[in-house]
């Protein structure tokens, strides 16, 4: 019954974008307002059939009704309740299902919002948003299908979702942001293939185009950190970046979108970087399938791969199409756009921008260069190379120092030519504040070279955020109250700079914590001590607790600071009914200072057990600096998006 | 000029990543191939040693495995059968890998033995061999030189065939 | 108690308690350096480097260890993995740089029989080299193009209220 209805649903909201795309196209070509209309009607119907499909299959899931296949492979009887809506993205079929619905709701958005203020694009973009619904939904009909009937008999009882999955609460938040991010970036993409095929780029593409390239932006800044602070609590060795190739994955998107958020502005502001910034977003895109295909064909070694699948030979028919449309229809239109003047001033804030964008453009190739590396090499030599954290600590370090460095420099420079004297008077105001922020990590016992600077570096550019980010409110001030679109492009500003602050907060901590973690190791039996730093750790027993879907063995760990009791820990190990090796859930005291990070290796026969104990200093600082980076988008959204509106 | 500079970057892209399909990210060639093993002096669960360079003349089939691990238990009856047919052609050892005595000697008594298991005390002769995982099984031919490594569970016919090329 | 290694962060107090550890440490190890089997001596050569102890020893040890990819593990380093395979090649570093071998040594070392895939970051020579120099070739690349658009900067460039008064255009045109 399930089955059959859902693929129905599917196979509707296949329909609705198969006839959308032609439809969507001929209301871009003939600006028809009537195919525009009878475009956004399919677009709804693509939404609605893909919610509907995503809700069913949710309904499923909590109705344990196994004779649906995805329920099959992921449900249980065991499992608890958040944690089976949560095995809808937990294996492949479902994520796909769980992506065209996230998919359409990103469409209908478009379609429902953009009512005004992006006419002359909207049957274009709409177009191409559902010629990717079309392959979506092709793939959620056909070859990855969660709605297949099981074969008889059906079970009573299935094995549950990956229990990596289950182990932690932020498995039921990271996954979605990424794909918010991911899925949202067809957006920008589906604008800029719009821009191309109109042949022009007029504020009523650019307004739109930046606040949704904001929005995927701001969700892949967030759901990156949430993977990252994941692995840090649940993984167990203490870090939260291994630049595994699917975190390099969803980094290379990212990194471009952000170039292109910086390269609008130019476009903004001095008309010039079109052809560039439209190459952006159209890479950025590239790159969220390039990520994709990655997780899901197990072409890479990764954590977080699926297990190699059928569908990945179709992802990398999909991304090759789009890359070869992209191309062709860069060659055939972007002179069009129009030749753009484009000089800049050496000591200019366009400089500041160009540099920016070719800094973050060199990260993504050098990312992507290594990530995609050992397949080339084992073509090449034959032979398996590695390319990990060593590779890509020295060569990111370098760029992300230039980078804090510009966000200090760039954003006091002013637009065009400026006289010596002011310039100088920018650029040196602001050094007080880096020999604060330098002296203050001193004091901080920071020595290394790495803190120090990124504390300088960050010190200056804090300084130059709040201040450039204070301007328009201080000249609200001083007069021009009262009009609302002032009030939203100073948010925008405002917003801008509040996600800086994020960047540099989330860098300093990153260098604070990469330098000085320390760790020690040890096997104990009851009773015994391990210290690190100035930390007392006595492990007292062995508890184990029996859930339903798992047994867990948590170890009790005494923790004394300057002889006074301060609690205990529990890091514990968990053995799941349908995996063989235990899944460590460390303990972690967290503090704005410092994090304690307890672990359990193994528990030995006679009660004792292998305890890693990690000190990290400043790591909250990380996630609260994303934080801010995710407030400061929202501000900036909350800036763009009634002037996208009033436009009309 | 556009057209040009796409081309030259999405073409071997593509066909790049198609390459990826072909190998498998899980197998690693073994660079010891078609050298002399790493020799080795270990004891084994009676406590007799086993001495590597003493067995010459015969293949040797080296089979690193713990009880934690799924695969090695779906290998060890094609172990057992195996050594039973290679009896006196061939030298069967198992080296612990990464587990406790206690636990391989129960799974022994339940299971069934298939030759001397070797104990590695502080990994020293899977760091010389290059293990990867368990299990993994390294097949010397007569003469001491490494001729195959096998990594995950062996079906029978692989076994024969490999012993059957060295031999 | 019976600590293993000790990751060094260079904070003063980190340094005196991981050093005391690491002093504690140093018996064992001094004995375990002559458990180095002849086979694996022959293979190693001399040692190119002065034998190294107490803390020293320790962060250099996590130091290579950061080097190698934990075998077990997805892309981790041996350094950062809990797993008990990595801990054990943690520990044959440590014996190999406690006697005197260098860390490209001990890097050959474990690269003889893993293969070079051990390598967490691929060794700069042959075709390896790709990698590490294209990123860099492509920064060239993307400098030179920044420098052309910068030098065609006019000298008479729009000045600061020329500036300003395009501005206001630019904002009336976009009507924001």
């Amino acid at each position: 019954m399930i089955p059959a209805f859902g693929q129905a649903l599917v196979l509707l909201g296949l329909l609705a974008c198969a006839v959308g795309v032609p439809v969507g196209y001929y209301a871009g070509a003939s600006r028809s307002s009537r195919a525009l209309e009878w475009t956004r009607r399919l677009t709804l119907v693509f939404a609605t059939t893909m919610t509907a499909a995503t809700l069913l299959m949710v309904w499923a899931l909590l109705r344990h009704d196994f004779s649906v296949s995805y329920v099959a492979q992921v449900g249980s009887l065991a499992t608890p309740t958040h944690i089976t809506i949560v095995s809808l993205w937990s294996s492949l079929d479902g994520s796909i299902l769980f992506w065209g619905f996230v998919l359409g709701g990103f469409a209908a958005a478009v379609a429902m919002l953009q009512r005004s203020g992006h006419e002359d694009y909207l049957g274009y973009t709409l177009a191409t948003t559902l010629a990717v619904g079309v392959f979506f939904c092709f793939l959620i009909a056909g070859p990855a299908n969660p709605f297949r009937a099981t074969p008889p008999p059906i079970p009573i009882d299935g094995p549950g979702p990956n229990a990596l999955l289950q182990n932690h609460v932020l498995m039921i938040v990271h996954p979605p942001m990424l794909y918010l991010g991911y899925v949202g970036m067809t957006i920008p993409f589906a604008m800029a293939v719009a821009a191309l095929l109109r042949g022009q780029l007029g504020p009523t593409w650019l307004r739109p185009l930046r606040a949704w390239l904001l929005i995927p932006t701001g969700f892949l800044t967030v759901g990156i950190m949430l993977g990252g602070w994941w692995s840090y609590e649940v993984l167990g060795w203490g870090g939260y970046w291994a630049w595994d190739p699917v975190e390099n994955a969803s980094f290379l998107p990212w990194l471009t979108a952000v170039a292109a958020v910086h390269s609008a502005l130019v476009l903004e502001r001095r008309g010039t970087l079109k052809a560039w910034t439209v190459i952006l977003v159209l890479v950025s895109f590239l790159l969220t399938l390039l990520g994709t295909f990655l997780t899901r064909s197990g072409v890479v070694n990764s954590v977080h791969s699926f297990t190699q699948s059928p569908i990945g030979p179709l992802f990398l028919s999909f991304l090759a199409l789009c890359l070869v449309g992209v191309v062709l229809l860069l060659a055939l239109r972007l002179d069009r756009l129009g030749s753009e003047p484009g000089t800049s001033p050496l000591a200019s804030r366009e400089t500041g921008f160009l540099l920016n964008n070719l800094l973050l453009v060199a990260f993504t190739f050098t990312v992507l260069v290594g990530t995609l590396f050992p397949i080339v090499a084992e073509a090449v030599k034959g032979v398996k190379v590695s390319v990990g954290e060593p590779y890509f600590n020295r060569m990111a370090v370098p760029i992300c120092f230039a980078l804090l460095a510009l966000m200090g420099i760039g954003p006091s420079l002013p637009w065009g030519r400026a006289e010596p004297a002011k310039l100088r008077r920018a650029l040196l105001l602001p050094i007080p504040a880096a020999l604060l922020g330098a002296v203050i990590a001193y004091l901080f016992g920071g020595r290394s070279g790495y803190v120090l600077w990124a504390a300088a570096l960050g010190g200056y550019a804090v300084w130059v955020a709040v201040d450039q980010g204070l301007r328009p409110i201080r000249a609200r001030h001083r007069g021009g109250r009262g009009n609302p679109s002032g009030l939203r492009s100073t948010l925008r500003v405002v917003g801008g700079y509040v996600v800086h602050i994020g960047v540099i907060v989330t860098f300093v901590a990153i260098a604070i914590s990469a330098n000085y973690q320390e760790s020690a190791e040890a096997t104990l039996r009851p009773g015994e001590q391990l210290e690190i730093a100035d930390f007392e750790l006595t492990f007292g027993a062995v508890e184990v607790d029996r859930q339903p879907h798992r047994t867990a063995q948590k170890a009790s760990i005494g923790i004394r600071r300057d002889g006074a009791d301060t609690g205990t820990l529990e890091p514990a190990l968990n053995f799941y009914d349908t995996m063989r090796e235990p899944l460590g859930t460390p303990a972690v005291r967290t503090t704005l200072v410092r994090d304690l990070y307890l672990t359990v290796m193994n528990v030995g026969a006679d009660g004792s057990i292998g305890l890693r104990a990690i000190v990290t200093p400043a790591v909250s600082w990380i996630w609260i600096g994303v934080l801010v980076m995710g407030l400061g988008t929202v501000l900036c959204l909350v800036g763009a998006k009634p002037s996208a509106r009033s436009a009309a | 000029m556009a057209l040009v500079v796409g081309g030259l970057i999405s073409l071997p892209l593509i066909v790049l990543l198609a390459l990826g399909f072909r190998s498998d990210p899980r197998s690693i060639e073994s660079p010891l191939l078609g050298l002399p093993a790493p020799s080795f002096e270990l004891e084994d669960l009676e406590g007799r040693t086993v001495r590597l360079d003493e067995l010459r003349g015969r293949p040797v089939v080296l089979n690193f495995w713990a009880t934690w691990c799924q695969p090695c238990i779906v290998e060890h009856p094609v172990l057992i059968r195996t050594a039973e047919r290679w009896a006196g052609r061939a030298h069967f050892f198992g080296v612990i890998y990464h587990d406790e005595r206690s636990k391989i000697e129960r799974f022994l008594r339940e299971r069934g033995e298939w030759g001397p298991t070797l104990v590695d005390p502080g990994s020293d002769v899977a760091i010389r061999y290059g293990v990867y995982g368990a299990p993994e099984t390294f097949i010397l031919d007569g003469s001491g030189i490494v001729r195959h490594k096998v990594a995950g569970a062996m079906r029978p016919s692989e076994l024969e065939r490999l012993l059957a090329e060295v031999s | 108690m019976r600590p293993v290694i000790g990751a060094a962060g260079p904070l003063a107090t980190a340094l005196l308690a991981i050093g005391f550890v690491a002093t504690l440490v140093g018996g064992p190890i001094m004995a375990l350096q002559a458990e180095l089997d002849p086979a694996e001596l022959e293979l190693l050569g001399a040692p190119a480097g002065a034998p190294l102890s107490g803390l020293e020893l320790v962060t250099k040890t996590n130091e290579v260890a950061g080097l190698m990819r934990c075998p077990v593990c997805q892309g981790l380093s041996v350094a950062d993995s809990p797993m008990d395979p990595a801990q054990a090649m943690k520990r044959k570093i440590e014996r190999l740089l406690a006697a005197g071998y260098s860390e490209e040594q001990v890097l050959s070392f474990f690269e003889t029989s893993y293969g070079e895939f051990i390598r967490l970051s691929p060794k700069p020579e042959g075709f390896n080299l790709v990698v590490w120099l294209l990123p860099l070739a492509m920064l060239a690349l993307g400098i030179a193009l920044v420098a052309r658009r910068v030098r065609a900067a006019p000298q008479d460039a729009p000045s600061g209220e020329e500036l300003a008064a395009y501005r206001e255009r630019v904002r009336r045109e976009l009507g924001s």
